[in-house]
């Protein structure tokens, strides 16, 4: 409890939460940014299995990156914010959870035209800003 | 839970914004206490209560709800 509430009155949902917030835009965004170049690589360039290890290695750091600023963000934010994310953060994880497998066991057994399950990760990202969007909405 | 977090910034000409930046946290918190959609942490309870000078229960009230 201490740290949170330390932190809850540093962050005063100003200044730190600020910072936070775009350390979280940067780490995701070189995370997507390599996501990206390196999937192109693969696909398209062919990439050697060195290059393509040394391009997951890569993409795996700066997604752990992504992971520790989010968690700081989620430590350090005001205590309502934090609600709101913790909240979407749930649903998203059930929307990515159950709903990726129920169409995997669609797929599966042939119900599903393709196998490829890229999109259940499209839905948690949508998932997770519709359920911030309905919690400042819900406490407002 | 009610609360009377309204009447008593009211009572000190306080904005929600300036009750925020006393009590450390976002005006969009304060404002979500004050219509009752939230209820505070107990370290915030307890901050508002140091803030007002009066106990915990005289500004809460657990016994109603909205």
């Amino acid at each position: 409890m201490n740290r949170i509430e330390d932190s809850s009155r540093a962050s005063s949902g100003l200044g730190r939460d600020r910072r936070n917030r775009r350390l979280v835009t940067i780490w995701s965004m070189a995370w997507g940014l390599a996501f990206t170049v390196v999937a192109f690589g693969i696909k398209r360039l062919e990439w050697s299995s060195e290059a393509t290890l040394a391009g997951v290695i890569g993409t795996s750091i700066l997604g752990l990156g992504t992971v520790v600023a989010y968690r700081r963000f989620l430590l350090e934010t005001d205590e309502l914010r934090r609600k709101i994310e913790v909240e979407a953060l749930a649903l998203a994880f059930g929307v990515g959870v159950f709903g990726g497998l129920s169409c995997w066991l669609l797929a599966v057994s042939g119900a599903l035209a393709t196998k490829d399950l890229a999109f259940v990760f499209v839905a948690m990202i949508f998932t997770h800003v519709l359920g911030i969007l309905l919690g400042y909405r819900r406490y407002s | 839970m009610k609360n009377r977090l309204k009447v008593l910034r009211a009572e000190r000409d306080w904005t929600q914004a300036d009750l925020a930046q006393r009590l450390e946290v976002s005006r969009q918190t304060v404002n979500a206490i004050e219509i009752g959609k939230y209820d505070p942490s107990l370290p915030l309870a307890f901050r508002i209560s140091r803030l007002f000078r009066m106990p915990i229960e005289e500004i809460f009230d657990p016994e109603t709800g909205l």
